[in-house]
C-alpha cells in the first residue's frame, strides 16, 4: 500500500521540502506584514511630523496645547521624547533641543495639569514623583538637580517657571508674572467685598481648596505686591487689594 | 467700607490710609513695605510737628494712653501698630536722617527731626537775634524754657546741642563754661559767613 509521504528515504526529502516551502511562505508573509507596518508607521510618522511642524509654534507657545499634544501622543503609544537621536523625535521636529528640554516639557506638563489644585506652586518632591511616573521605569531616574537645570533652560520661553524656597522647602512656581486666572478671580471677589479677601471667601464662593486659595493670595502679595496683608483681622489673615478699595481721598 | 480721612481730638487730620486695616501690619512684600513705611514716616513727622513731640519710643506702641495713641492706634477699626513694626519704622527714620537714636547706642527710642538740625540752628539764631540776645551768655535752660514761649520751648538738650554745634561752625555761636554747667553766646552773621 502506498502511504502519502512514503516510507523510503525520499520521504525525508519530501518532508524537508515542504517544510522549506512553508518557511518560505511564512517569511514572505512576515515580510509583507513588516513592510506594511513600516509603511504605516512611516505614514503615521509623516502625519505626526506634519502636525508637529504645522503646530510647532503653538506647541512651543501654549503649555496647555503642548500638554494635550503630549497626551495625544501618549494615548496612541508614541513617546514624543523617544527617538533615534539624543533628544528624540520631539527635538527633531519641534526643535526643542536636548534632554534638558525634554524634562522641561514634562515639568511644564505636570505643573499645568496640577495648577488647578495647587495654584501654580508644587513641591519639588511631588513634582519629581509625578514626572518619574510619567517617564516610566525606562526613562531613568531624575533628580532635583535635573529639574532645577531644566527649569533654567525653560527661562527663554518666558513662562516664569522658578524654583523658590518656601520655609526651607523647595517649590516650583509655574504661574506667570502677569495676572493669572486665579488672580483675576481674586480681583473680582475683592471688588465685590470692597477690597478685603480671606481664604474662606475663595473657598466658599469658588470651591477652591484651602491650599489653592492660600497660594494664590500669597502669590499676589509676596510676588506681585498686588495686595496688602492684615494680620490683625479677627478671621486670621486678611488680604486687601488696594485697587479694589474705595478711597475717599 | 470707604476709607476716609479723620480729624483727631487734637485737631490733626489723619490721612485716609490710616483707616485701612492692613496699614497696621508690617507688609511681607519689600516693595509694599517700603510704600507703607513711607506713609508712616510722613504721618509720624507730620504729627510730631503738629503736637511738637520730640520723642518716639517703641513702648509708645505697647500701651495705650500716651501722646502717640491717636496715631499708633485706630480704635475705629480696632487696629494698632505692632511694636516690632514701630521699631522697624524708627530704624527707617534714623536711616533717612529724620531722627536719631536718643540716647545713643540703643534702638528703642528716637529723637525726631521734624525740623532738621540745620533748620533748628537757623530758628535758634533767628530767635536770639529777634529777642535781642546776641552777645549775651544764655544757659540752655534760658533757651528751652524761656519766659515767653518760643519755637524752641521744650527742645531737647541733645537737639539744642546739635543746633548750636552747627552755628559754631559758621562762627555764630560759642559754647561757654559757666559756674553751673554750660552756656552759649550767639554772634551776628548768617549761615553763608564761615
Amino acid at each position: 500500500m502506498h502511504r502519502l509521504g512514503g516510507v523510503g528515504l525520499s520521504a525525508f526529502d519530501r518532508h524537508n521540502q515542504s517544510q522549506r516551502s512553508f518557511a518560505q511562505l511564512s517569511s514572505q508573509l512576515t515580510q509583507a506584514q513588516i513592510s506594511h507596518l513600516h509603511s504605516q508607521l512611516a505614514q503615521f510618522r509623516t502625519a505626526l511630523s506634519n502636525f508637529a511642524v504645522t503646530h510647532r509654534e503653538h506647541i512651543k507657545r501654549d503649555p496647555r496645547f503642548r500638554h494635550e499634544f503630549q497626551q495625544m501622543c501618549a494615548s496612541i503609544g508614541v513617546d514624543p521624547l523617544a527617538g533615534p537621536r539624543r533628544g528624540g523625535w520631539w527635538a527633531e521636529m519641534v526643535g526643542m533641543g536636548d534632554w534638558q528640554y525634554e524634562l522641561g516639557v514634562q515639568i511644564v506638563d505636570v505643573c499645568v495639569s496640577t495648577r488647578e489644585r495647587n495654584g501654580g506652586m508644587i513641591e519639588m518632591d511631588e513634582l519629581i514623583r509625578i514626572i518619574s511616573k510619567l517617564r516610566g521605569v525606562s526613562g531613568g531616574e531624575i533628580t532635583e538637580e535635573d529639574v532645577v537645570r531644566s527649569i533654567e533652560t525653560l527661562k527663554p520661553l518666558g513662562a516664569g517657571y522658578q524654583v523658590v524656597d518656601v520655609g526651607g522647602r523647595k517649590m516650583v512656581r509655574s504661574v506667570v508674572k502677569e495676572l493669572d486666572q486665579d488672580q483675576a478671580v481674586i480681583l473680582a471677589v475683592a471688588r465685590q467685598l470692597s477690597g478685603k479677601v480671606v481664604e474662606e471667601d475663595l473657598i466658599s464662593r469658588h470651591g477652591w481648596t484651602r491650599e489653592r486659595a492660600r497660594v494664590a493670595l500669597e502669590n499676589m502679595c509676596l510676588r506681585d505686591g498686588l495686595c496688602w496683608v492684615d494680620d490683625q483681622d479677627p478671621s486670621g489673615m486678611a488680604y486687601w487689594i488696594p485697587s479694589a478699595m474705595r478711597w475717599d481721598l | 467700607m470707604a476709607l476716609s480721612t479723620h480729624t483727631t481730638s487734637t485737631g490733626y487730620l489723619l490721612p485716609s490710609i490710616h483707616s485701612a486695616p492692613p496699614f497696621f501690619t508690617q507688609q511681607p512684600n519689600p516693595t509694599t513695605l517700603a510704600i507703607a513705611t513711607e506713609h508712616w514716616v510722613k504721618l509720624i513727622t507730620g504729627y510730631a510737628r503738629h503736637r511738637k513731640l520730640f520723642f518716639l519710643r517703641v513702648e509708645d506702641a505697647e500701651s495705650p494712653g500716651n501722646d502717640w495713641a491717636e496715631v499708633l492706634r485706630n480704635e475705629r477699626i480696632n487696629r494698632r501698630l505692632p511694636p516690632t513694626y514701630l521699631s522697624y519704622i524708627l530704624e527707617i527714620l534714623v536711616n533717612k536722617n529724620l531722627a536719631a537714636y536718643e540716647p545713643p547706642a540703643q534702638t528703642r527710642a528716637v529723637m525726631l527731626f521734624w525740623r532738621l538740625p540745620e533748620e533748628w540752628a537757623e530758628v535758634l539764631h533767628e530767635w536770639a537775634t529777634s529777642t535781642g540776645q546776641l552777645n549775651s551768655i544764655l544757659t540752655f535752660y534760658d533757651i528751652t524754657d524761656p519766659p515767653l514761649e518760643s519755637p524752641l520751648t521744650g527742645i531737647p538738650i541733645p537737639l539744642l546741642r546739635r543746633a548750636i554745634g552747627i552755628l559754631t561752625k559758621s562762627n555764630r555761636a560759642q559754647i561757654i563754661s559757666i559756674p553751673d554747667g554750660e552756656g552759649v553766646r550767639f554772634f551776628p552773621g548768617n549761615k553763608y559767613v564761615g
